[in-house]
C-alpha cells in the first residue's frame, strides 16, 4: 500500500509538474493576443476572435496550472490555528478536509463532462454513458454548439481543456492526500 | 398543500426588466398567492445567459424569458429569435407571424424535441445603432465594434461591423473601457433606460429589424406539473407582458426621438440602405439553405411580406 | 429545510473549513456545491459549479489579473526598483525619519506600476527593509511603513481589487481608477504626516544619515533622480492610451506588463532566474485567484437562489428602518469584521455581491463607494489573523522581525488608514473630483 501512494504521488506529481510549466507560458500567447487586438484595432480592422480566444487561453492557464500551483503551495490557507500545529495534527485535518475538496471537484468534473456532452450534442441526463456510447458506436455526435458570437467557434474543444484540468486537479489533490495519509503514518514526504 | 416554486430567468437586467418582465410576474405572483410563486432572477444571476437553455432543459432554472438567440438554444429556429435581418417592420408583425402564420407550431415542435415547453413568443424593440461616433453611410460602420445580437451580427458583418458579444450587464462599461464602440442590440427606449444613452451620442434611424421575437419557456416536467388553471394563469400574464412591451416600445421609440435629449439622431439615405435590405434577401436565403425547418421560416416570412406589401398603407408603404 | 438553515450551514461549515487549514477555494467550492444540491436537488445541483466557470470565462476583465501580476513580479524580481530605492536614499536620507518617508514614496511609485500588494511589499522587504534596520530604524516602525505603504498598491490605479469591483458594481473601471489617484496621494501623505511627528517625538525611530554618508556630489544625485522616470514612463505607456479612448483595459494591461518586461531587458535585470521566478509566480497567484473567485462565484449563485440579497436589503431598510448613513458605516464596520477573520479575495467576492446593489439603491455614487470599499479591503489585508499583507511579510521578513513585531507595527497605521477613510466619507469629493474633471469636461 505504501509503495503503491508512493508510486502514485511521484506519476501525478511528475504530470502534473511538467503540465503546469508549459501552462505557465501560457501568459505570452495571452499577451500575444491583447497586443495583437489593439495593433489590429489602430491599423487595421479590429479582429473578430481576441477577445475570445484571449479567455480560452486564460482558462486554460488557470485550469491547467492549477495542480501546479497546488504543488506551489500558492493556494492560501487560514494559519491562525493550522500554522501552530505539529505536522501530524495538520495531517489528521487536511485528510479530512481534503475529501470535502474532492468532493467539490467531483462535482464541478462531472458538471464539465456534462457540458461537455452537451457541447457535443448530447441532451439527456447520462453524459458517462454517452461518452461510452461514443466509443462503442452506439452514440453520435448531435448538433454541436458553439459560441453565440459572430466569430462562432465549436466550444466542445474549451470544455475538453477544462475537463483534463479539472480531472488533472483531482488527481493532483488525491496525491495530497495521499501525502497526508502517509505523514500521519510517520513518514516523511 | 404547499406553495409551488419556481424560479425564472431573463436576459435582462434589472432596470428593463422593470418593464419587459417584472409587472407580469407580480401580477402573476399576486394572484397565484399561496398556491405558487415565482422568483424572478435578472440577466447572469444564477446561470449566465450563454448556459440558460442547458440550465433551463436540467432543471437548475424552472423558466426563462429570452430570445432564442441569446440563450444559444439548440434548435434550428435559433436564428430566428432575437432580430432576423428586417424579419418584421412592426412589433405588430411578430404575433401575427406566431399566431396567424404557423410559427407558434414550428416553434413547439423545435422545442418539444429538446424537453422544453415553448410557451408563448412576442416582440420587442427594433434594433438601431447607438454608437460613438456618428453613422451617416454605410462607410461609417466599417471597423465599429458593436455588441448586437449572434445572427444580426452575422448579417452586419459585410458591411465591416466587428460584432461583440459580452454579458449584457457588461455593456455599458465595455462601451467606456472601449471594449466596444456601440450597440445595435435595442431601440432607442431600451437605449435610454439602461443607460446606454449615457455613454453613445448618436442614434442611427434606420434599423436592421423592425421588431425582435422574443419567447418564455419553461422546463417540460415542472410545466406538465402545473395544475391547468396555473397553466393558463401562467399564459394569461405573459400575454400581458407581450400587450405591455406593445405600447412601452412603440409609444417609447417615437418619444424619444422627438424629445429625448442625450442622443443625436442620424440616419444613412434610403438609397443607399436599400443595399442592406437586398442584401438580406441574399441573407434569407443562405439561411434557408441551411435547413428544411429553416426552409419553412423563411418562406413564411416571404408570405407574410407578400401579402402585407399587397394589403397596402398602412402596412407597407411603397 | 428553511432557507435561513441553509444560509446559516453554509457560513459556518466555510468558517471551520478555513480555521481548520483548508485552502480557501475548496472551503468555499465544497459549501456552494453542497448548498446548490440541496437548493436544487441532483438535476440542477450538479451544474451549478461548472456554471460558475463559464460564467467566468466571459468576465473578461479579468484578464488584466495576470498581467498586473506578472508586472509587479518583473518588477520586483529584476531589481528594478534598487535605483529607485537609491534615488530617495540620497535625497530623503537627511532628514528624520526620512528613509522611511523616501520608502513610504517608493511604494507610492511601486503602486503605479503594479495591481496589487505583493510586489511593494516583496521590493520593500528585500530593499528597503535591511537598509532601514542596518540605519537604526525602529523595526515595527519600518514594518508598518512596509506594510501601509505597500497596501497603496490596490488603491493607486492600476489596481486589481478595482477591477473586481468594478465587475461587481457594473461600474468603469477608468472612472474608478482616477477616483482612486487623489485618495491614495492623500493616504501617503498621512503616512509621512505621522512619520514625521513620531521621528520629532522620539528622534531614535528615525535617525538621520550620517555625514559621510549623505556627502554625494550633486550630479550623482541628480543622476539618481532619473530613476523616477522609468515607473512614470510605464504608468503612462499604460495609462494615457486607456485613458484617451485608443486601448481597451486588457490591451492596456497587456501593454503594460510588456513594457515593464521591455524596462528589464533594457537595463540587462532580465536573467533566467528572473524570467523563471516571474513567469512561475504569476502563475501561481493567478491561479489562487482565479481558483477562489470560481468556488465564490458558485456560492454567490447559490447566495443569490436563496434570496439573501432581498433579505439583507429588507433586514436593513425594512425591518430596522435604518437610515442610508447608518446603513452604509454598519456595512463598512462589518467588512472590517469579516475581513479579521474571512478571507479578503473571499470577502471580496462573496460579501460585495451583497452590499454594493444595496448602496446604489440607498442613492450613494458608487464610484465613490468603491473607493471607500478599496480602503477596507487595505485594513483588511493588514488585519490580523487573516492578512494577505501580513501572510507576505511573514514570509518575507527577516528573522529579526517576529511575528508580534509585525503585528503590533500595523496598529497606528490601520489607525491613519480608518481616518482616510472617514474623510473620504466626508469628503465625497476626494474621490470623485478628478473623474468627474476628465470625463464631464464640456
Ligand atoms: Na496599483
Ligand atoms: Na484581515
Amino acid at each position: 500500500m505504501r509503495g503503491i501512494m508512493f508510486g502514485y504521488i511521484r506519476v501525478v506529481d511528475a504530470i502534473n509538474h511538467r503540465i503546469g510549466r508549459i501552462a505557465m507560458y501560457g501568459i505570452f500567447i495571452l499577451m500575444g493576443i491583447l497586443l495583437w487586438s489593439s495593433i489590429s484595432k489602430t491599423f487595421f480592422v479590429p479582429s473578430l476572435w481576441t477577445l475570445e480566444m484571449a479567455q480560452f487561453v486564460m482558462v486554460g492557464y488557470y485550469i491547467l496550472g492549477g495542480p501546479y500551483s497546488i504543488q506551489l503551495g500558492s493556494n492560501v490557507r487560514m494559519d491562525l490555528l493550522y500554522g501552530e500545529w505539529s505536522t501530524r495534527k495538520k495531517a489528521w485535518f487536511d485528510v479530512f478536509t481534503a475529501l470535502l475538496l474532492i468532493f467539490y471537484l467531483c462535482v464541478l468534473l462531472y458538471g464539465a463532462v456534462s457540458s461537455t456532452a452537451y457541447s457535443l450534442g448530447y441532451w439527456g441526463t447520462e453524459p458517462f454513458s454517452f461518452f461510452g456510447g461514443l466509443i462503442t458506436g452506439s452514440e453520435e455526435i448531435g448538433r454541436m454548439e458553439r459560441a453565440s458570437t459572430a466569430w462562432r467557434p465549436y466550444l466542445w474543444p474549451i470544455k475538453a481543456v477544462m475537463v483534463t484540468g479539472l480531472f488533472l486537479m483531482l488527481l493532483q489533490c488525491t496525491s495530497e492526500l495521499c501525502k497526508d495519509v502517509l505523514r500521519i503514518k510517520g513518514e516523511t514526504i | 398543500q404547499s406553495t409551488i416554486k419556481w424560479r425564472m430567468q431573463t436576459y435582462a437586467g434589472a432596470a428593463l426588466a422593470e418593464h419587459v418582465i417584472d409587472p407580469a410576474i407580480k401580477m402573476f405572483n399576486q394572484i397565484a398567492g399561496d398556491r405558487m410563486q415565482i422568483e424572478l432572477f435578472y440577466a447572469d444571476q444564477l446561470v449566465p445567459t450563454g448556459e440558460l437553455f442547458q440550465a433551463m432543459q436540467r432543471g437548475t432554472i424552472d423558466a426563462v424569458q429570452s430570445d432564442d438567440d441569446s440563450m444559444a438554444s439548440p434548435t434550428e429556429v435559433t436564428v430566428f429569435g432575437g432580430y432576423f435581418p428586417f424579419g418584421s417592420r412592426y412589433s405588430l408583425d411578430v404575433p401575427v407571424l406566431f399566431n396567424q402564420y404557423g410559427l407558434n407550431e414550428i416553434w413547439d415542435e423545435e422545442y418539444s424535441a429538446v424537453g422544453v415547453k415553448h410557451i408563448s413568443a412576442g416582440s420587442w424593440d427594433p434594433c438601431h445603432f447607438a454608437t460613438k461616433d456618428p453613422i451617416r453611410s454605410l462607410a461609417d460602420l466599417e471597423g465599429k465594434r458593436i455588441f448586437t445580437f449572434p445572427t444580426a451580427g452575422r448579417f452586419m458583418s459585410q458591411f465591416g461591423v466587428v460584432p461583440v458579444n459580452l454579458p449584457w450587464e457588461d455593456i455599458e462599461v465595455a462601451v467606456q473601457t472601449g471594449e466596444l464602440d456601440g450597440i445595435a442590440w435595442s431601440g432607442i427606449t431600451e437605449d435610454y433606460t439602461v443607460g446606454w444613452a449615457d455613454v453613445t451620442n448618436y442614434f442611427l434611424t434606420n434599423n436592421i429589424s423592425g421588431a425582435w421575437a422574443g419567447s418564455f419557456f419553461a422546463n417540460m416536467d415542472r410545466w406538465n406539473e402545473l395544475p391547468e388553471d396555473l397553466q393558463t394563469l401562467f399564459r394569461v400574464c405573459c400575454d400581458q407582458s407581450h400587450y405591455y412591451r406593445q405600447w412601452w416600445y412603440w409609444g417609447g421609440e417615437a418619444n424619444l426621438r422627438v424629445n429625448g435629449t442625450k442622443m443625436e439622431l442620424t440616419t444613412i439615405p434610403d438609397e443607399e440602405w436599400a443595399t442592406v435590405e437586398a442584401k438580406a434577401q441574399e441573407f434569407w436565403e443562405e439561411i434557408a439553405a441551411e435547413s428544411d425547418v429553416k426552409r419553412r421560416v423563411v418562406d413564411i416570412f416571404k408570405q407574410y411580406n407578400a401579402d402585407m406589401l399587397k394589403a397596402g398603407r398602412p402596412y407597407r408603404y411603397g | 429545510m428553511s432557507y435561513e438553515l441553509i444560509a446559516t450551514l453554509m457560513f459556518s461549515t466555510m468558517m471551520l473549513m478555513l480555521l481548520t487549514g483548508q485552502r480557501v477555494f475548496g472551503a468555499i467550492g465544497f459549501v456552494a456545491v453542497v448548498a446548490a444540491l440541496l437548493l436544487w436537488g441532483d438535476k440542477g445541483g450538479f451544474d451549478i459549479g461548472f456554471s460558475a466557470a463559464m460564467k467566468l470565462m466571459k468576465w473578461y476583465p479579468l484578464l488584466t489579473l495576470p498581467m498586473f501580476i506578472f508586472m509587479g513580479y518583473v518588477l520586483s524580481e529584476s531589481k528594478i526598483a534598487d535605483d529607485l530605492y537609491k534615488m530617495f536614499h540620497v535625497w530623503m536620507g537627511g532628514l528624520r525619519g526620512g528613509l522611511a518617508i523616501g520608502t513610504i514614496g517608493l511604494m507610492v511609485l511601486i503602486s503605479a506600476m503594479n495591481g496589487l500588494s505583493v510586489a511593494g511589499m516583496a521590493i520593500g522587504s528585500t530593499i528597503a527593509l535591511p537598509e532601514l534596520l542596518k540605519r537604526g530604524y525602529d523595526k515595527r516602525m519600518v514594518t508598518g511603513v512596509i506594510q501601509a505603504g505597500s497596501s497603496l498598491g490596490i488603491l493607486v490605479p492600476p489596481s486589481v481589487v478595482l477591477v473586481l469591483y468594478a465587475m461587481i458594481a457594473r461600474q468603469p473601471v477608468s472612472q474608478l481608477w482616477l477616483a482612486g489617484i487623489v485618495p491614495g496621494l492623500m493616504m501617503a501623505g498621512l503616512f509621512i504626516a505621522y512619520i514625521v511627528i513620531r521621528c520629532r517625538m522620539n528622534p531614535d525611530l528615525g535617525p538621520v544619515l550620517p555625514a559621510e554618508e549623505r556627502d554625494i556630489p550633486r550630479a550623482e544625485k541628480m543622476r539618481l533622480l532619473r530613476a523616477g522616470l522609468l515607473p512614470l514612463i510605464i504608468f503612462a505607456v499604460m495609462m494615457i492610451p486607456f485613458v484617451r479612448g485608443w486601448t481597451s483595459l486588457v490591451e492596456s494591461s497587456a501593454i503594460g506588463a510588456i513594457a515593464a518586461f521591455v524596462a528589464a531587458v533594457i537595463k540587462g535585470r532580465m536573467t533566467r532566474e528572473v524570467f523563471e521566478n516571474s513567469v512561475r509566480n504569476t502563475l501561481g497567484i493567478t491561479c489562487m485567484f482565479m481558483w477562489i473567485i470560481l468556488a465564490a462565484l458558485a456560492f454567490g449563485a447559490v447566495f443569490d437562489g436563496l434570496g439573501a440579497v432581498k433579505a439583507i436589503e429588507s433586514l436593513f431598510t425594512e425591518k430596522l428602518n435604518l437610515s442610508p448613513w447608518t446603513i452604509l458605516i454598519l456595512m463598512q464596520l462589518s467588512f472590517i469584521v469579516m475581513g479579521t477573520f474571512l478571507d479578503d479575495t473571499a470577502m471580496l467576492v462573496i460579501v460585495a455581491p451583497l452590499y454594493v446593489p444595496l448602496v446604489g439603491e440607498l442613492g450613494f455614487d458608487l464610484i465613490w463607494y468603491g473607493i471607500l470599499y478599496t480602503i477596507t479591503t487595505q485594513i483588511a489585508y493588514m488585519t490580523p489573523p487573516f492578512g494577505y499583507n501580513l501572510f507576505l511579510m511573514r514570509a518575507m521578513a527577516p528573522p529579526e522581525i517576529s511575528l508580534r513585531d509585525i503585528y503590533s507595527s500595523i496598529t497606528p497605521f490601520v489607525a491613519v488608514m480608518v481616518f482616510a477613510l472617514i474623510l473620504v466619507m466626508v469628503f465625497p469629493g476626494l474621490a470623485t473630483w478628478l473623474p468627474d474633471y476628465i470625463y464631464n469636461q464640456p
